[in-house]
């Protein structure tokens, strides 16, 4: 089969497709470098938390009043000074480490951070087992294993009609 | 009435025990006459658990107070559309419905192949009539509707204030009811395949259609519930990953995975072995979602009251796992075909990777969901798991999706000559390109969301490319049926972009927004995203059941524009110890203005509001009732009208392996 | 075919053992249903507050670091609370029969109308104690995800028990001897 030529399609494509890299790298970079205000901070810190009488939504998210309490105390922490690993310390103090929206980052808490990623690794390995598995297997047989010869003339007659279905089904 | 019920759900188990015996003995024996019995006993189950329901909402409607269920849930004051909603309000009423969906779904089956069918049907008959059989024995059982209070109060304790805000509680529950128990019946027909042996691989063409139905219904109803969280419940968002909401992604998208897993059985004859453990599974965490929101094991703002159902639950589930999984294990030897893989820029390939990463997801929801649970019973520590978690770990997921689903439909079955396809991806991932460069230059603060926005649009512009092209290429060629026999892809094509359409929705939603907590005086104004605020005052409404307070907030764009009204309500119930907030939405095409009040001061001479601008979750709806139309497109879709002999199942029919011309 | 019998077994293993663990995991947390809402209990120190009392004076205002050397028993409830009426009866009797042995119990008002809550006092029968949390900022240090919440302090200044929902005068009165005989040795 012939190669295409590179045209001035593709010129344009690869050229969006370089400056969304460069758009990406920007974003990233402007994200890392900026410092969050003392707002985002709080919100950052409350959404970290749960909201102790709601089920499942954070102090930042609940509309409680226990919850805006949450809120009110983290700024007047912030403001006093405290990092955010010292306030959120101080609701595990009064509540416990299921206060905390994301498990802590030791012992069991840190396996189950982990866990995500070792899932989707897994996952991938498996799914490259059975790829590669099928790459390998020889030429297709019949239901019973018994393998279909073909003389050219039908081979290429089944290709095309192959070829043909696949243009337009599913 | 309660007699009448009481009666009728104790007929019913009879009926649905002689249903399962008889069609298992039509199984094994292969008489028709067993088979045609059970056949009709549905249809007598249906009838009975029909009038049960009936006298339920007789019950209700009638303010009969001494079943102790009505007394609970509804009361004189209640509207009748509460009342009637009140049915499945509660855990035991929930179950009624549960029962008669049930029969309704082997009802349907047993209409379905009332002339002609498969040898594998008497097995699937008495596996669904087993099920119901678990139902209804909870239901006679543990959980008792029906039963009575020694004395009968005056007046009945009116349904809860949550519940009976907003009509959307109306239809959430019957839909994802409709979809959690419609997977009964591809487990049953899938069960039924491997009780009945090798060479009864046609199962998944038979129940091809009722998965992608019950496919669209639980997207329905998980859409609706997300509706419901965002619009009545006040907090801004739509999901907030509730065990009880993840419970019921998982089945969804496992079915996702097997919907797709399906085409390899179907076209080459693979996965015969795997489509099976795909159907037990979704089934076993439609199981296990059901243990988990009834079984009081955490809590979450559905959690039902208590009730000794928990440990049925359990009893099920592991009846269903042992069951399904070791009649897997059992045929595993027969059962497995070799994979047979032509490159791996094929679409057989990505459908291994659709499947890779959609079981990821249900993976790793599952474990975010019980890691609390899993981590306590083992060592004691006491974690949480929230939003922020399910988050980081399924955006990279995500992300891959959208990748695999923007460049698959290029692919060709089965690779046999170099695809021209790829060239036709110039103009999607361009779009994409100027997408993400839009993005950034909008103001997305986080890569994430601008590579989000790349993807998204790669899968909107190649799917509907591929759609567009075909549906023109059929017109032009003036063919008729072709729209309807190509009805699978189309379906399939639209789905994805429903699919683009609600993961730039997520995208804008989660973090593009923002949010402010304000407290007005009278007559004072606030600016917040883009728009200037006003509280113009509180009035006050006294219904039969609730006290309203309504407060007016007039919103301008600016000196001369036109002015909106936002209404936010604090709604007074008298069973409830707090009030509880009705948000008030502006909604357009890209943004939100919501705003939701949460303190009164001084009788409304000040309030305390919540406001948010949200980006894109009207994106999110849409792309859902997308994914719903494609999902129903690809549902109708007829290729061949197959039509067995009559009355007897073909045993030549089941050899022919599922590949080429199969539809 | 032994190598088919193999595949069967093995298979079949390890789908029983699978669901064991699954079963236990799911069936302990069927056993164990309260217990994941109600939260830790640990022992600390009891966070200390000064909180005004209900009725506004100056001379109402507790202090909790001035009540060092005495069990106090601290109340968290709220005039909306329908269960906190239910162990009404059981603090005034615990104020009653211990107040000479020097237990100070304190009822803390939580999230409430100020109107509300000095209404209730009133007529709650009960001469302790009572001051009002309006920035919930002691609910917090507490830990308290509703009410009515009650928690024992001892003399040394130390959390040693908590009470989520009613508590009654058995569960008190137990625990307050436990504390003041542990306190005479």
């Amino acid at each position: 089969m012939t190669r295409r030529r590179w045209n001035a399609v593709d010129a344009v494509v690869v050229v969006a497709l370089m400056a969304a890299l460069v758009a990406l790298a920007t974003v990233a970079l402007a994200d890392r470098s900026a410092r969050p205000t003392a707002d985002e901070q709080a919100h950052d810190i409350a959404a970290s938390l749960h909201c102790p009488v709601c089920k499942d939504l954070s102090a930042a998210d609940s509309p409680a009043p226990l919850a805006r309490q949450m809120r009110a105390q983290i700024r007047e922490r912030l403001a006093d000074g405290a990092g955010p690993a010292e306030i959120r310390q101080e609701f595990v103090a009064s509540y416990g480490t299921s206060v905390l929206m994301s498990p802590p980052d030791h012992g069991w808490g840190r396996a189950v951070n982990l866990a995500p990623l070792a899932l989707l690794a897994g996952a991938a390995l498996v799914g490259a087992g059975v790829l590669r598995r099928g790459l390998r297997s020889p030429t297709p047989g019949g239901p019973n294993g018994e393998s279909l010869q073909l003389d050219d003339e039908s081979r290429r007659r089944l290709e095309d009609a192959l070829a043909q279905l696949s243009r337009e089904e599913p | 009435m309660a007699h009448l019920g009481q009666a009728g759900l104790v007929i019913a188990l009879v009926l649905a025990g002689y249903g399962a015996v008889a069609a298992f003995l039509g199984g094994r024996t292969g008489r028709p006459a067993f088979v045609e019995s059970a056949r009709r006993t549905s249809f007598a189950v249906l009838g009975v658990v029909v009038v049960v329901n009936a006298a339920m909402l007789v019950a209700l409607l009638g303010d009969d107070f001494g079943i102790r269920y009505v007394a609970e849930n509804s009361s004189q004051g209640t509207p009748t559309f509460f009342k009637v909603l009140s049915l499945w309000a509660a855990d035991d009423g929930s179950l009624l419905l549960w029962n008669l969906i049930l029969a309704g779904f082997i009802g349907a089956v047993a209409w379905r192949f009332r002339k002609s069918h498969p040898p594998t049907y008497p097995y699937a008959l008495g596996v669904l009539f087993a099920v119901q059989l678990f139902y209804l024995l909870l239901i006679n059982g543990p959980a008792r509707p029906f039963a009575t209070l020694a004395a009968a109060p005056a007046d009945g304790r009116g349904p809860s204030p949550l519940l009976q805000n907003h009509p959307l509680m109306a239809v959430h529950p019957p839909f994802l009811y409709l979809g959690f128990i419609g997977f009964t019946v591809p487990f049953a027909f899938g069960i039924a395949a491997l009780l009945a042996g090798p060479g009864s691989d046609q199962w998944v063409t038979l129940i091809r259609r009722w998965t992608l139905a019950v496919w669209c219904f639980l997207t329905i109803g998980l859409s609706l519930g997300a509706l419901w969280s965002y619009s009545v419940l006040g907090w801004g968002g739509y999901w907030a990953w509730d065990p009880v909401e993840n419970v019921a992604l998982l089945p969804w998208l496992v079915s996702t995975a097997f919907l797709h897993s399906v085409m390899l059985q179907q076209r080459r004859g693979m996965a015969a072995l795997w489509n099976l453990v795909l159907v037990i599974a979704a089934f076993a965490l439609m199981t296990f979602g059901t243990f988990l929101t009834r079984g009081n094991v955490l809590t979450s703002i559905h959690a039902f009251t208590e009730s000794g159902v928990g440990p049925a639950y359990l009893g099920f589930l592991v009846v269903v796992l042992l069951g399904g999984f070791g009649l897997v294990a059992w045929r595993m030897p027969s059962l497995r075909s070799p994979a047979r893989l032509d490159s791996v820029l094929t679409r057989e390939a990505a459908i291994v990777g659709n499947n890779v990463l959609l079981l990821s997801a249900t993976a790793i929801i599952l474990l975010g969901t019980t890691a609390p649970l899993i981590v306590e019973a083992v060592s004691g520590e006491r974690i949480s798991v929230g939003r922020p978690y399910f988050e980081n770990a399924l955006a990279p997921v995500l992300f891959l999706l959208l990748l695999l689903v923007g460049t698959a439909p290029m692919l060709p079955w089965r690779a046999t000559r170099r695809s021209r396809r790829l060239a036709h991806l110039r103009l999607p991932v361009g779009v994409a390109a100027v997408v993400t460069v839009a993005g950034a230059f909008a103001g997305a603060r986080h890569i994430e969301a601008a590579a989000g926005f790349g993807l998204a649009a790669l899968v909107i512009v190649t799917n509907g490319q591929e759609l567009l092209a075909g549906v023109l290429r059929a017109r032009r060629r003036h063919q008729r049926g072709a729209l309807r026999r190509g009805g699978r892809r189309y379906g399939g094509l639209l789905v994805h972009v429903g699919l683009g359409v609600l993961a730039a929705g997520i995208i804008a939603s989660s973090g593009l927004g923002e949010q402010s907590e304000v407290t007005l005086a009278e007559g004072q104004s606030v600016t917040f995203g883009g728009h200037e605020l006003r509280y113009d005052g509180l009035t006050t409404t006294r219904e039969p059941q609730r006290t309203v307070l309504t407060t007016r907030l007039s919103v301008t764009d600016g000196p001369g524009a036109a002015t909106e009204l936002l209404t936010p309500r604090l709604n007074l119930y008298p069973a409830a110890s707090e009030p509880i907030g009705s948000p008030s939405i502006d909604r357009g095409p890209v943004w939100d203005l919501y705003a939701s009040v949460i303190g009164l001061q001084r009788n409304g001479e000040s309030a305390t509001f919540r406001l948010y601008h949200n980006p894109g979750v009207n994106w999110v709806w849409v792309g859902a009732l997308l994914m719903v139309i494609g999902g129903l497109t690809a549902g109708w879709s007829r290729r061949r009208v197959e039509r067995m002999p009559h009355g007897q199942p073909d045993p030549r029919r089941e050899r022919v392996p599922a590949g080429i011309g199969a539809s | 075919m032994a190598t088919r019998r193999r595949t069967q077994v093995w298979a079949m293993g390890a789908v029983a053992v699978a669901v064991v663990m699954v079963t236990t995991v799911l069936g302990f947390g069927l056993g164990h249903r309260g217990a994941l809402a109600s939260g830790q209990f640990v022992q600390r120190p009891a966070p200390t507050f000064v909180l005004p009392g209900l009725d506004r004076r100056a001379e109402s205002t507790v202090r909790l670091a001035k009540l060092r050397g005495h069990v106090v028993v601290v109340n968290f409830w709220a005039s909306w609370c329908a269960e906190c009426r239910s162990e009404q009866a059981a603090l005034n009797r615990t104020w009653q029969r211990f107040r000479d042995s020097g237990v100070v119990v304190v009822g803390v008002n939580f999230q409430d109308a100020a109107g509300d809550a000095r209404q209730y006092a009133a007529t709650s029968g009960g001469s302790y104690p009572v001051v009002s949390d309006s920035d919930s900022s002691a609910a917090l240090a507490y830990g308290i995800r509703g009410v009515p919440e009650t928690y024992v302090v001892d003399p040394k200044g130390r959390l040693v028990d908590r009470f989520v929902g009613p508590v009654t005068y058995a569960q008190l009165s137990r625990r307050i001897n436990d504390v003041l005989s542990k306190g005479d040795r």
